[in-house]
Order: C-alpha cells, then structure tokens, then sequence
C-alpha cells in the first residue's frame, strides 16, 4: 500500500479489451491464502458434518443436551432425592445452604407474582402468619405442586421434587418477616410451624457424595 | 492468457470509449439523470426517517412509558417501520440511483424506458408510505423485513419485476456495449433473486379471500401458508437472502463502479470477481437456517446453514479485496477525499460483518449471541458501516455531477464522515458489550448448578448503560446525515438553470463487427486431453462469452440461486421426519386465535421469542425445550429473533389471568425494572368476534383441522369465542374478588376487550404437549400405527428422564 507505484504494478496485467465508461480491469491472479483459506472452509463442510450427524455414535444436540442436563442435575443434588413431604420441608428449613438453592427457585419463578421479598404483589405475602391455601406446613409443597386460586398460583410440576421441597422451606422461612405489603391480610392466622428435627449434617453436603 | 481476446483482436473491434468502426451509423443517445437525482433525494429523505425512528427505538428501551400510552409507536410496533426504512427505503433507494446511473453508462444506452423509470421511483415511494400507514396501527405479517400486509406484497412484486425488472433487462437487450461489467452482474442476481425471495416467502391466504371482513384491519390480515418450523425455515432462507442480494450484491455492484471511477484505478481481479460472484451467489442461499440454530429447526438444516456461512466466508472477502486493492497507488489520495474515505470505511466494515457473519453461525458462538443484542450490533455494523458509508460515498461523488456544479463543501463532508465513523463505532460497541453481557448472564449457572440470574429482568437492568450509549452512537450517525443533507441540498441549491445534457454516440451492436472468443491454447505438456481441457476451462476464458449474453448470464444466476434453494428447501419441507407430530397438540381456539392476531399486531414478537432452546440454563430457566411439533398450528410461526423481554413458549399456566391484566396496565409494578411499554388499550379496544368465522375459515384453507366449524357451523366459531371470553373474565373476578375498574376507578366489563383474547392465547402457549390424550377424539384406524416411531410422548420429560 505504497503511495508510490507498487512494484506489483509490473506484474499487473490490464485487460485490453475491458474498457466499461473508462473503468479497466487487471486479471491480478487470486491471492494465494484466499485460495487456501477458501479450500479450507469447503474442506471444514464434510468434517464438521461427519463429527455431528456420524452415524455410527450419537453426537447431536439433544444427547449434547441430555449429558449437560445429567450433569446438572448431579451437581445440584448429587444422589439426593426427596419426597415433597412436610417433613422433608421442615427438615431443610434451617439448612442455610439448601434454603439459598430454595431462594433462588424461587427468585426464578416466585418473584412475579410474590415479590421479590415473598411481600406478596398479585400474589399474597409470605411473610405474615396468614394464609390462604396453607394450614400446615405440609400444605406448601402441596399448593407448589398442585397450584390453587383457579390457576393463579399455577401447579409448577415442572420443578424437580427436590427443588419443591427447598422452595417450599425458602418460603415457609419467610414467615415472620412481616414484611411491608401492598396486600392485606389474607385468609386465616395459622399455628407456628413445628420445631425442625435436629440437623444431620452429611445429607446437607451432596458435594462429599459425589466424590465419594 | 486468462482472456480469449487478444491485442490484435483489441485494435479491430475495441469495447472501450474510443471511436468504434462500424458497419452502421452512429447512434446518438443521452443518459437519464432526472431519475438518478430523484433517487438520491429519496434516499437521504427516508435515510433521515429510517434513522430518527431507529433512536425513537433506541430511547423507548430505557424509557418504557416514552410512547406516552400512544398504541402507534410502542416499540414493538414501531421497530419493523425501523428496520423496513433503512433496508428498503434507505438502502433500497440508494441502490436504485447506483443502478439507474452506472447501468446506462455501462450499457452505453439511455434506461430503456423512462415511463417505466419513474413508475418504479412513485412505485416504490407509494410503497414505503403505505408501509409508514400500516405498520403503526397493527398491520403486519409479522415476518421480519416481510412484515408488509399481503395489498403491499403485491405492489412490490409489481413495482420490482414488473417496472424495474422489466426497464432494467429492456436496457441490457437494448446495450451498445457488448459484454456485462461485473456490476451488471450483480445487478442481475440482485433483481432475480430479490423476486423469487419476496414471491415465494409471501405465500397467504388473505381473511377476504373468505368473505367480507367488518373492518379495515381484517380486511388487510392475512395468513402465510406455511406453518411452525416450515415457516420459520422461508423466512430465514427469505430473511438472510434480503441481506445477501439487498443490501450485500447491490452494493458490491455499486463498489465495483463507483469505486473505480472514484479512484480511478482499474479494479484489482477480474478473475477474482468471476470467482467471488458465482461463489456469493450460490453459496448464500443455504445460509438462512443459521438464523434457527438450536431452535426446533431440523438438526441437518441448522448444520447445513453453519457449514455454508463458514464457507461464505471467502466469497464475500474476495469483494473486500477488490474493493481495497483497487486502490493501490491511491493510498495517498483517500485522507483528502471524502467519497474514498467513505468507501474505504464502507468496504472494511463489509469485510467485518462478512467475518463477524461466519462466526455468529458457528452454533456454539450462536448459543451464546443468539437472541442478544449481538445481533443487532452485527446489523447495524453491516447496514450503517458498509450499506450506509457506501451509499454516502456515492453521493458524494454523484453530487457534483448530478447538479451540475462543486460540491457545496468538503470539509461538511469531512465532518459527515467523522461523525458518521464515530457513531457506528459507539454504536456497534455498545452493542456487543450489551449483548456478550446479557448472553452470558442468560447462560450463567452457579456452583449449586442453578441460574446464577434467576430473575430475567437483572440481566436487562445490566445492560441499561449500553442502552444510553447507543442512543449516543445514533445521535451521531443521524447528526452526520443531517450535515450531508444539508450538503446536498447546498449543492442542489447552486445548479444551473438548466441542466446540461450530453449527448453521446456509439454504433448498435449489430453494425459492430465482433469475432467470438476462442478458447486458450492450453500450455501443459505431457498430460492427458483431459487435463488440457480443465486447464483450459480453468482460464475462465468461457464467462466473456457469458459476459456477452444477457439472457443466459441471468439464466445461469437464477439456476445458481433456485438450485440451491431447492435442494435445502425440498428435503425441509418434504422429509415428515423433520417435524415429529405430537398427539396432544391441538389447533388454537377461535378467541385464541383472534388472541394470537392481537399478539402479531402488537408486535409482541419483536420482544419475547417462542422458542426454547435445548440448553441447560434455558431449560431451567423457561421449561423444556420447544419441539417442531408444537407449532404446526401456527400460521405465521412466532419464534422471534430477539429476547428483549423473556421467552414466552410454556408461558400458558404459569400466571393467573388477574396477573396478565394488571402486568399489560402497569408492568413496571408487577416487574420491577421491567421495560416492557403499558398496554392499557387492550382494556378499551373491543374484539373484532365478527371477523372470527373468516379467521377460521383462513386457517381451514391452510389445513388446519377445525371440523367443528365446517360450512355452516363457521359462524359458532364467534360464538364460542364470546363463550370463553366470559369464563376468563369470570376467573379473573373469582381471583380479584371483583371486577375490573379503570386508572378512574370506573368499572369495566372485560369480556369483550382485547386483552382477554390476548390472555387466552397466552395461557395456551407450550400446554398442548402436556395434555391429557383426549380420548374423545375419533382415531382413524390404522393412522396412529403408521405414525408411532414419529410420534413424541405426550409429556416427555427431559428433567425427569436424566
């Protein structure tokens, strides 16, 4: 890219009989790495194709999918698998660490409806010691899974069991918070919850499972 | 060696500008300009519209309520206005005056009609006002950049094939030039391709096909023929070739004359433009599926559409290179003259965007950039950096010409240029920082293997900032067109009182004697006959004598460009294996289907997807991943490109319909930092139940089983739909605990509003697949047997099934 004439100029051959409203051509061969590269990319086709859609082991995107989401599922729970059960949820509902798995299942779904606090925007507040569709504690991972008020709290069978069970302890957590709401009260005062069962450390740690 | 013509032949029958011998008169002939400067004055007119509506756009994300409660310019109905002026009123009359005037002077021939000429000019003006008057009040097919209603897919099949098609190849008949400059050819793929795309993506039945529809709106609605993944597959084979022979072959044509002329140094190869043309042109067209990476698209289609971008790679950097090593030995001239300057920008964007583009279709990177604002800075670096530095490049080099007079000033230009540069790059910038950040957070899973951004609206607060800051990149875009305008007008302002017209002579091309090409003598000894012949076809020496033949080089183009249409659409569209059915997947009901026409309307597609991809964050985050089969019903497909706001694919079931209406009053008290605009207009705007019969009549045309509503039954279809209207109302009153009152407190009965039928339609979304089979429904003996190793579980569980 010299200002002054290239010596490439010598080479460049000008097309005698291309004159188009004075606009020449040279016939400059095709520089030698745009051919390569070029080959390279119809080369890349066959190989690429080969490695994904092989028919003789399965790589596409739903077992890539399947593997990943195995794996997930083993990291978040290790061999760990609950019942939706009162007692699971009163179990885990001084587990720190499964309350926060808890949280953010419910910062996932919850938040739209019950807020960001469980204060209860269309949905009630979680907060308070009232409640609509809960008598005891039981009745959380219940309303979770089966959904009430004509679909207003939707049946979220999607979640996992496991996950029911940390949502629900997250949000039987929140009550007496007493957070300030938008909502009043709603439904009828309830009993405390139970005293929890002491805590059993080792189920509390998948992690030790898993490499175990 | 390379061309078959050789110095002797040259002296005896030259095709430059000199004095040709000829057997006939001379034919003296002038160059229509009037119609080039009414394309230029169009282009900038509806550049500065395209580009003020885009910064509308830009500032209405960070500020929701900036429409003012005006259902006319929310975002989602204001952005295809956005992006069909840039691309067809900008870019597209840009083209036009690069085709209008190099065509002529390439052809050494007046354009061959001037009737024509200025039918396609008010044409197409009429067309992109008509877009301006329905694109705002909810008229659109929801198709990105086909989003104009099936009365204007018409005019513009008319318009392109019928007056600009029709002069253009008139023109080339009609030549005193015997072979094509590469331009040319261009120009060809260009209006070729641009027809079979538009004709072929814009397939519908319109509801007046079916009777008289009560309103207006229903009168301009009408449904695509294909349905779900079908769909979806047109449109991106239509959507990615819009930018490969709109707003990518035009403008390489348009490089390939103007730039020269500019710098006026010969172009670098002409064997690289054989090979890079032919390349484009065919390699293109498999592209489109890159759009549908991951999506429920056909796994070999997604890898068909990734390979051939790679391979596009090349073919589109052999028109960077010819650009750029053009200007050898002019280096020197380009900080002082804005024209090459523009060019030179224009031309390294090209070459970014057509790296970027490969890239972006790798499906890994795609995992991550699509639906993010990645996109959108890969457009924008594509339509601003190379469609629009290019266009300016050549007014400004028109410009003086045109009008007859001095460029009103250079250092204006400078100016335009500078601002121009800096705003692409804010632009462009902000852009890729929005949409690296937003996709990763999407993507982001923490230790304990949940989302580490559980809330989607914390990954829109993020991304704010960058929000701001393309407002900024825009700002100086736009005030750099505005200082070009002014420019020109300037320029316009010191015409002559009559414009000079020139007038040219040249031979017809019958009274010029002319020997046909001879193929080369191969060089190669020592090899087999076979070898000599390659050898020989290898020197291209045949394509100058395509050059010389209008007819078949278009012919040969448009078997480029339908070959390999055909052989990616055929297996997409023919194989049953590409869509398994699902059983429990029913068609919408009439109230859900006038609700999925208010979602079109509205636009709601420019901002929620419908499409979950099979990747762990996306599954935990929206549900499991969408399936082909669970959109055959839907007529036009509405997976989106884009998640602004969240996917809303299993959004049915997940909220009451209480949440629903007060969301669409006040979204920002249901989601705090939302930035989803107020709907408050659904609550007043009624349902249209009268076009209800028509709409399921439009959807039985297209296969859609509805035996209920068959003849004389259609007319229950508004009945049932009033019908389902009440009951949701009815539940909404049994959640609320009253019925529903205005911002004045006034009450309002809900079941005939809008925003029923859009709630219907939402609580349907991705439910089908879990339903309970309906044993009710009449199974065809022998059917369901035939069909079981194609049949998905009802409720296939991905979750569960690990």
């Amino acid at each position: 890219m010299s200002d002054t004439l290239p010596k490439t100029e010598q080479t460049d051959e000008l097309l005698s009989s291309h004159n188009y409203d004075g606009i020449q051509e040279y016939d400059n061969p095709t520089p030698g790495w745009w051919n390569w590269l070029f080959i390279g990319t119809i080369v890349f086709a066959p190989v690429y194709v080969l490695w994904f859609h092989s028919p003789v082991r399965e790589n596409n995107l739903q077992t890539q999918f399947q593997t990943a989401m195995a794996e997930n599922l083993k990291l978040q729970f290790g061999d760990l698998k609950l019942e939706p059960t009162g007692d699971n949820v009163l179990k885990y509902l001084n587990d720190e660490k499964w309350l926060d798995f808890g949280k953010t299942t419910f910062a996932t779904h919850c938040v739209q409806c019950h807020g960001r606090e469980g204060e209860g925007v269309s949905a009630p507040n979680l907060t308070d010691d009232s409640y609509k569709n809960v008598k005891t504690i039981a009745d959380i991972p219940k309303v979770v899974s089966e959904g009430a008020n004509n679909g207003a709290m939707p049946a979220w069978t999607k979640l996992h069991p496991n996950e029911i069970v940390f949502v629900s302890a997250y949000v039987a957590s929140l009550r007496g918070k007493n957070l300030p709401s938008t909502r009043g009260v709603e439904g009828d005062e309830i009993d405390p919850w139970p005293e929890p069962p002491p805590r059993e450390p080792s189920e509390t740690k998948p992690e030790a499972e898993v490499s175990g | 060696m390379h061309d078959s013509t050789t110095a002797s032949e040259a002296t005896t029958a030259p095709h430059g500008s000199g004095p040709a011998p000829t057997d006939g008169p001379l034919e003296s002939f002038s160059y229509d300009d009037a119609i080039v400067r009414k394309f230029v004055t169009a282009t900038l007119v509806w550049g500065v519209v395209g580009f003020l509506v885009g910064i509308v756009l830009a500032l209405e994300l960070p500020f929701p309520w900036l429409n003012g409660g005006i259902e006319w310019i929310t975002f989602g109905r204001l952005r295809p206005l956005h992006t069909n002026a840039v691309i067809f009123a900008f870019a597209g009359n840009a083209i036009f005056a690069a085709i209008y005037y190099s065509t002529q002077r390439l052809c050494k021939a007046r354009m061959w009609s001037d009737t024509l000429s200025n039918l396609h000019f008010w044409g197409w003006q009429l067309i992109i006002v008509s877009a301006a008057l329905t694109l705002p009040f909810g008229i659109t097919q929801s198709k990105e950049y086909a989003e104009l209603e099936w009365p204007i897919d018409i005019a513009i099949a008319v318009v392109w094939a019928g007056f600009f098609g029709v002069n253009f190849f008139m023109t080339l008949i009609v030549r005193r030039e015997r072979h094509l400059y590469v331009a040319i050819w261009f120009y060809i793929a260009t209006i070729v391709t641009v027809a079979v795309l538009h004709i072929f993506n814009n397939l519908w039945v319109p509801l007046v096909a079916m009777g008289t529809p009560g309103t207006a709106l229903a009168w301009f609605k009408s449904y695509p023929i294909y349905a779900g993944a079908q769909d979806a597959m047109m449109q991106w084979w239509y959507g990615h070739n819009a930018v490969a022979f709109f707003l990518t072959t035009p403008f390489l044509g348009l490089m390939y004359y103007f730039l020269p002329k500019a710098a006026g140094r010969p172009i670098f190869s002409y064997r690289l433009s054989i090979l890079h043309f032919w390349s484009l042109v065919f390699i293109y067209i498999w592209a489109g599926p890159h759009h549908l990476h991951y999506t429920a698209t056909a796994e070999w289609l997604q890898t068909l559409g990734m390979v051939f971008s790679i391979m596009l790679w090349m073919p589109s950097w052999g028109g960077m290179i010819n650009g750029l090593l053009t200007l050898r030995g002019v280096w020197h001239k380009v900080p002082g003259d804005p024209v090459l300057k523009f060019f030179v920008v224009g031309i390294t964007f090209y070459g970014m965007s057509t790296f970027e583009g490969p890239m972006l279709s790798v499906k890994s990177v795609n995992a991550l950039s699509h639906y993010t604002d990645w996109t959108i800075g890969h457009v924008h670096a594509g339509a601003l950096g190379w469609n629009g530095f290019m266009a300016f490049g050549m007014i400004y080099w028109l410009a003086p010409r045109l009008y007859q007079t001095k460029l009103h000033s250079i250092a204006q230009a400078n100016l335009h240029f500078w601002l121009a540069t800096a705003g692409i790059l804010v632009y462009a910038i902000s852009m890729y920082v929005a949409g690296l950040t937003q996709g990763l957070m999407w993507l982001g899973i923490n230790d304990a293997g949940q989302l580490a951004y559980p809330d989607f609206v914390q990954t829109t607060q993020a991304i704010i900032p960058m929000y701001w800051i393309r407002v900024v990149g825009g700002l100086l875009y736009l005030g750099g067109t505005l200082i070009g305008c002014w420019n020109i007008y300037c320029t316009w302002k010191a015409r002559p009182a009559k414009y000079e017209v020139p007038v040219y002579q040249a031979p017809a091309l019958k009274d010029v004697p002319f020997t046909p090409e001879q193929p080369p003598e191969s060089d190669l000894v020592a090899v087999l006959e076979v070898g000599k012949k390659i050898d020989t076809w290898s020197t291209l020496w045949w394509h100058r004598v395509w050059e010389r033949l209008p007819i078949k080089f278009t012919i040969m183009t448009t078997l480029a460009v339908v070959i390999a249409s055909l052989m990616e659409l055929v297996p997409a569209f023919v194989v049953r294996s590409n869509i398994p059915t699902i059983d429990t997947v029913k068609p919408y009901t009439p109230l859900e289907l006038a609700g999925r026409d208010i979602y079109v309307s509205e636009g709601c597609y420019n901002c929620h997807s419908q499409m979950i991809r099979p990747l762990v964050a996306e599954t935990v985050r929206y549900g499991d991943y969408s399936l082909a089969g669970e959109s055959i019903y839907d007529h036009p497909f509405q997976w989106g490109s884009r998640r602004i706001g969240p996917d809303l694919a299993r959004e049915g079931g997940v909220r009451g319909n209480d949440w629903h209406v007060r969301h669409f009053l006040e979204p920002q008290v249901m989601t705090q930092g939302s930035i989803m605009p107020p709907y408050p207009w659904l609550m007043k705007k009624k349902i249209d139940f009268e076009s209800v019969p028509l709409r399921i009549a439009a959807q039985q045309a297209l296969g859609v089983p509805y035996p209920q509503y068959e003849g004389d039954d259609r007319s229950q279809a508004a009945e049932d739909a009033k019908t389902q209207a009440k009951g949701i109302y009815r539940e909404y009153m049994q959640i609320t605990g009253k019925p529903f009152r205005d911002a004045d407190g006034e009450e309002i009965d809900l079941s005939d509003k809008q925003v029923v039928a859009l709630i219907a339609y939402l609580q349907r979304l991705g439910v089908d697949r879990y339903a309970a089979p309906d044993a009710e429904a009449p199974v065809p003996d022998g059917e369901p047997a035939a069909q079981s190793d194609e049949v998905v579980a009802g409720a296939p569980d991905e979750q569960g099934a690990t």
